[in-house]
């Protein structure tokens, strides 16, 4: 299977409008699972549609493998028939007028695949996914998920090398959403393809993917592991766009009336530099006293506004001054509202962003408070 | 099986069975019982009977003129008068003059149709194609400017072009070809040729708008998914665009056949000089001439093959529901580049237009204030034929706006119409109230059917039943012919499809609510009505009212059989100053029809929010 790489890729529709993509570099290794994640509009749709040969570049180049697909400069683009990829997309766009056996089969009879072969080739992957009773039916005879697979199973009849799909779960219900997590996964693991997923869903992201590509109005914010992007966000917009519930964000510079930033002060002693400081929930611990803090560790009196049991975990709602704050246990609290507490946090739990938003080093742990 | 079971089972299956029977015979009853006492139920009664005296009985009575020997050809049907007789399917059938009477006409009606739904298919499916799909130029503009032919009475475009190309053979004033020394041949000037290409280019926009939808519809991702997989652009446009794209197509060519069935106003004009006969013109031919018997067996075979291209109409909808795209965000839809084709399709398609809109437009319009045909000299244009006096003519002496008779046809357009079109729309709103609240569903599916029976069956042929049933004095109502009743009966029948459709619709999506909140209130029924469900629905009720209006005031085919001169109507108006060769004056006329038919039906878009696309099923 071969790598995918994107250099300096643009996309712009129109003159003068604001470009879709932006200076866009990347590299999707064989195998990979890539996630592409970020808000509606952010540009990732449309770095699919590019990949697939659907959207036209407007600057910069797509190599699959050796070959160059697209090469603005050069004069190269390979339409999307001749790519070989797969694409499944959102709506599924399933042919309407074809039984589900001929829409999976389409491919396979552009390719002037032999009937045996091609029926065998069907019948194989129709019965990886669970769809061999079906087809003789019309895509209208079938639920959402069952269309979803027969959108899988035509992309995967042809084998593609690489398979692209543009949030391909958002149309189904909670349930069939986490079946098919699992079935894509492992669908990865079986078919060994690369696959490049368009999500805006980050626990969907967060699941499936080996790599995440975050990307906020056409340009790529962090490439990384879910874990990196979720220990080490590259930049405020990452930091507060992964995570449920999100990130506590604490503006330094408003000290004068924020209770939060006061308290922050201390515990970033020298570091002038801060912008701003996020707190991921589950960081935060309460306490009654302040003689059960760790020493070094931020903290802040507070007073519990709220308790949310969300079946299983909590989300604990704080009032510091007029600063609110989420933190998320997953054992009952042992508070309730109106409670007043000490909330904490080990330094080394701080994320650091400069003014800008993008992050600095964190602070190191005090040895005593890790040991507590 | 072991035995001492077996033949208990019997019995004890028939107990439930036959408490099952008991239970429903008293659940029918009690539905009665329950219907008999809400006003729904007697209102739907009294509608169902108003229908079938309306609806019914007019079509039964003019089949079974077909079958029964008329007064006054005992003699040539060999029995009585009232008796049952072959003798009218023979004659029209497979009898010396058959051919003249049906045969001919069919052939020729059947070729028109062919002919037009060729040509607007070509016209309709290319400018479709470049508004919907590509990045052709004033697009916008032209989406609405394509679509005006079918705002207008198709035999405005009859006029026009024999404005342009009368040749000698009739009288009248000359055409302008004629007048500057260009005889046009026969063909051109009457007949099938100039009857086809008017009609393609009046239907064209039921293509624009039918396929236009579909193909606006028509999401990308299908084309990509195909691309995707490997196929080129011959693949993706005969294996996945155009098998998705027939069932509108299909829809919208049947529509066109049926609609051209029932054309009257463009054969009459054109066909009549060359004894070009459809028909829709056969069966008015033998109307005039008092042939009641034959005139019913055309009428019967128009609507016979009216209802049979229906039916297939409902199939294909059936068939095309079966691929129905599922909800989708992703029904995206990219525009094609044309390249440098982009200005000679932009070219193209405002050709489409002069040729159907502005050209007979302009020539009606300057027709009516030239003295002399063809003839560009300032003194040959006069206003007179609008606004003058003492012109030099037998009749109408003055100009068309001066005339009493003007004022009278529209007087009688605007009253016979209007009062039909709300009595049709409050009609049809009652329909759609019994039909989502009755409980007896019978009466419901009677009266859903009944409603939409006139549908089927083409104006001229309905109005050929009312005569029938109405000509002569029946029980206890006087004869009503030649008198604005006929017409006014007739016409709500006639507008009943699209007001009972509109009405059910709307009252379906109501739901029960509002008026069980306004029951539990304290609201009797008639409160109810009169401030629940009317105000809810008048938006729905005054779209059941405009787009019926807008439709009779351009309408022909039902007015020229059942209209005598004193309840003229405009559109019968300006047929009899055809006929009587003022063409400046029947230019002008038409006009004024076409001026209202467009202006009320943007006024209606206006007021309703609503889209002609949207109305065009009717």
């Amino acid at each position: 299977m071969p790598t995918i790489s994107l250099r300096n890729v643009e996309k712009s529709y129109g003159n003068g409008a604001l470009n879709a993509v932006s200076d866009l570099d990347l590299e999707i290794g064989d195998g990979e699972f890539m996630c592409l994640l970020g808000p509606s509009g952010c540009g990732k749709t449309t770095t699919l549609r590019m990949i697939a040969g659907l959207e036209h570049l407007s600057g910069g180049e797509i190599q699959v493998g050796s070959d160059k697909v697209d090469d603005v400069d050069a004069g190269i683009f390979v339409p999307p028939e001749r790519r070989g990829m797969g694409l499944v997309f959102q709506s599924y766009a399933l042919w309407p007028h074809l039984t589900i056996e001929r829409n999976t089969d389409f491919g396979l009879r552009l390719r002037k695949v032999p009937k045996p072969e091609r029926e065998a080739r069907v019948t194989e992957v129709m019965q990886a996914l669970g769809i061999e009773q079906y087809r003789d039916r019309y895509p209208s005879q079938l639920s959402g998920g069952q269309q979803q697979r027969v959108a899988l199973a035509r992309m995967l009849a042809v084998n593609p090398q690489v398979l692209l799909l543009d949030e391909p779960l958002s149309n189904l219900d909670a349930r069939l959403r986490l079946e098919m997590r699992a079935e894509l996964k492992r669908l990865h693991e079986a078919f060994k393809t690369t696959i490049v997923f368009v999500t805006h869903d980050q626990w969907e992201a967060m699941t499936l993917a080996t790599t995440i590509a975050v990307m906020r109005d056409g340009r790529l914010q962090q490439v990384g592991t879910p874990n990196d992007i979720y220990d080490r966000p590259a930049n405020r917009f990452v930091a507060e766009f992964v995570g449920n519930p999100p990130i506590n964000l604490v503006e330094m510079s408003a000290a004068e009336t924020s209770t939060l930033a006061r308290a922050l002060r201390p515990v970033l002693g020298e570091r002038t530099d801060v912008g701003s400081v996020g707190i991921r929930p589950e960081a935060l611990h309460l306490a009654t006293t302040d003689a059960e803090v760790p020493t070094g560790a931020f903290h802040v009196r507070a007073r519990i506004s709220g308790v949310l049991p969300t079946g299983g975990s909590w989300i604990v709602e704080i009032a510091a001054g007029n600063d609110k704050l989420f933190a998320a246990a997953h054992e009952p609290p042992g508070f309730t509202a109106g409670d007043d507490v000490v909330v904490w946090a080990k330094p080394a739990a701080l994320h650091l962003f400069n003014a800008a938003g993008d992050r600095l080093a964190g602070l190191a742990s005090p040895d005593h408070a890790r040991k507590n | 099986m072991s035995t001492p079971d077996a033949p208990a089972k019997p019995a004890l299956a028939a107990t439930p069975r036959q408490n099952e029977q008991m239970r429903s015979k008293g659940r029918s009853r009690s539905v009665w019982r329950l219907a008999l006492r809400d006003p729904t139920t007697i209102i739907g009664i009294l509608a169902a009977i108003l229908f079938a005296y309306l609806i019914v009985v007019p079509v039964i009575s003019m089949l079974s003129d077909a079958i029964l020997v008329q007064f006054g050809e005992e003699r040539r049907a060999h029995a009585a008068v009232g008796m049952p007789t072959l003798y009218y399917l023979t004659r029209t059938f497979s009898s010396a003059v058959s051919s003249d009477l049906f045969w001919q006409p069919l052939v020729h009606t059947l070729e028109v149709a062919a002919g037009a739904i060729i040509l607007a298919v070509a016209i309709g499916g290319t400018m479709a194609w470049l508004l919907s799909r590509t990045n052709m130029l004033a697009r916008r503009w032209l989406a609405t400017a394509l679509i005006v032919p079918y705002m207008l009475p198709a035999w405005t475009f009859a006029l026009a072009w024999t404005t342009l190309f009368k040749n000698r053979t009739i009288g009248g004033q000359l055409g302008w070809l004629e007048a500057i020394g260009l005889s046009p041949p026969d063909w051109l000037a009457y007949g099938q040729v100039p009857i086809t290409i008017i009609m393609a280019l009046h239907y064209a926009p039921f293509v624009i708008l039918l396929f236009g939808n579909a193909l606006r519809r028509f999401d990308s991702q299908l084309e990509d998914s195909a691309r995707v997989l490997g196929a080129g652009t011959t693949t993706v446009t005969t294996q996945i665009i155009l098998p998705l794209m027939l069932p509108s197509l299909l829809s919208a060519i049947i529509l066109i056949f049926a609609k051209s069935l029932g054309e009257f106003g463009v054969p009459y004009v054109l066909g009549l000089p060359v004894d070009f006969d459809v028909l829709s013109t056969s069966l008015y031919r033998n109307i005039s001439s008092r042939h009641t018997g034959v005139a019913a067996v055309l009428a019967g075979s128009i609507m016979l093959i009216g209802i049979l291209s229906m039916l297939v109409d409902a199939r294909l909808v059936r068939e095309a529901r079966r691929f129905v795209t599922i909800g989708s965000k992703g029904s995206m839809n990219r525009l094609s580049a044309l390249g440098p084709l982009r200005l000679p399709a932009t070219g193209l398609a405002f050709l489409i237009f002069l040729l159907s809109v502005g050209l007979p437009l302009a020539t009606l319009f300057l027709s009516t204030i030239m003295r002399q045909p063809a003839n560009f000299s300032p003194d040959n244009f006069t206003l007179d034929f609008w606004i003058g006096h003492d012109l030099g003519t037998v009749a109408l002496r003055t100009g068309i706006l001066l005339s009493p008779d003007l004022w009278n046809a529209a007087w009688n357009s605007l009253w016979i119409v209007g009062t039909a079109s709300v009595t049709s729309g409050i009609l049809g709103l009652l329909v759609g109230y019994v039909v989502a609240r009755t409980l007896l569903w019978p009466l419901a599916m009677f009266l859903r059917h009944v409603t939409f029976l006139p549908y089927l069956v083409p104006g001229i042929a309905f109005a050929a039943a009312y005569l029938s049933l109405f000509a002569v004095p029946r029980g206890p109502i006087p004869s009503l012919y030649g008198t604005a009743f006929i017409l006014l009966l007739a016409l709500v029948a006639e507008q009943m499809p699209y007001a009972s459709r509109a009405g059910i619709s709307a009252m379906m999506q109501l739901g029960k609510d509002p008026e069980e909140a306004a029951q539990i209130a304290g609201a009797g029924w008639l409160r109810r009505m009169l401030s629940i469900v009317i105000p809810i629905q008048k938006g729905s009720l005054s779209t059941g009212i405009l787009m019926p209006f807008i439709s009779g005031i351009k309408g022909l085919s039902l007015f020229v059989i059942l209209a005598v001169p004193s309840t003229d109507v405009l559109t019968t108006y300006s047929l009899r100053l055809v006929d009587y060769h003022y063409t400046q004056a029947a230019n002008a006329v038409v006009l004024i029809i076409a001026g209202l038919a467009y202006f009320g039906t943007l006024l209606a878009q206006k007021l309703t929010k609503t889209n002609l696309a949207e109305g065009l099923g009717g």
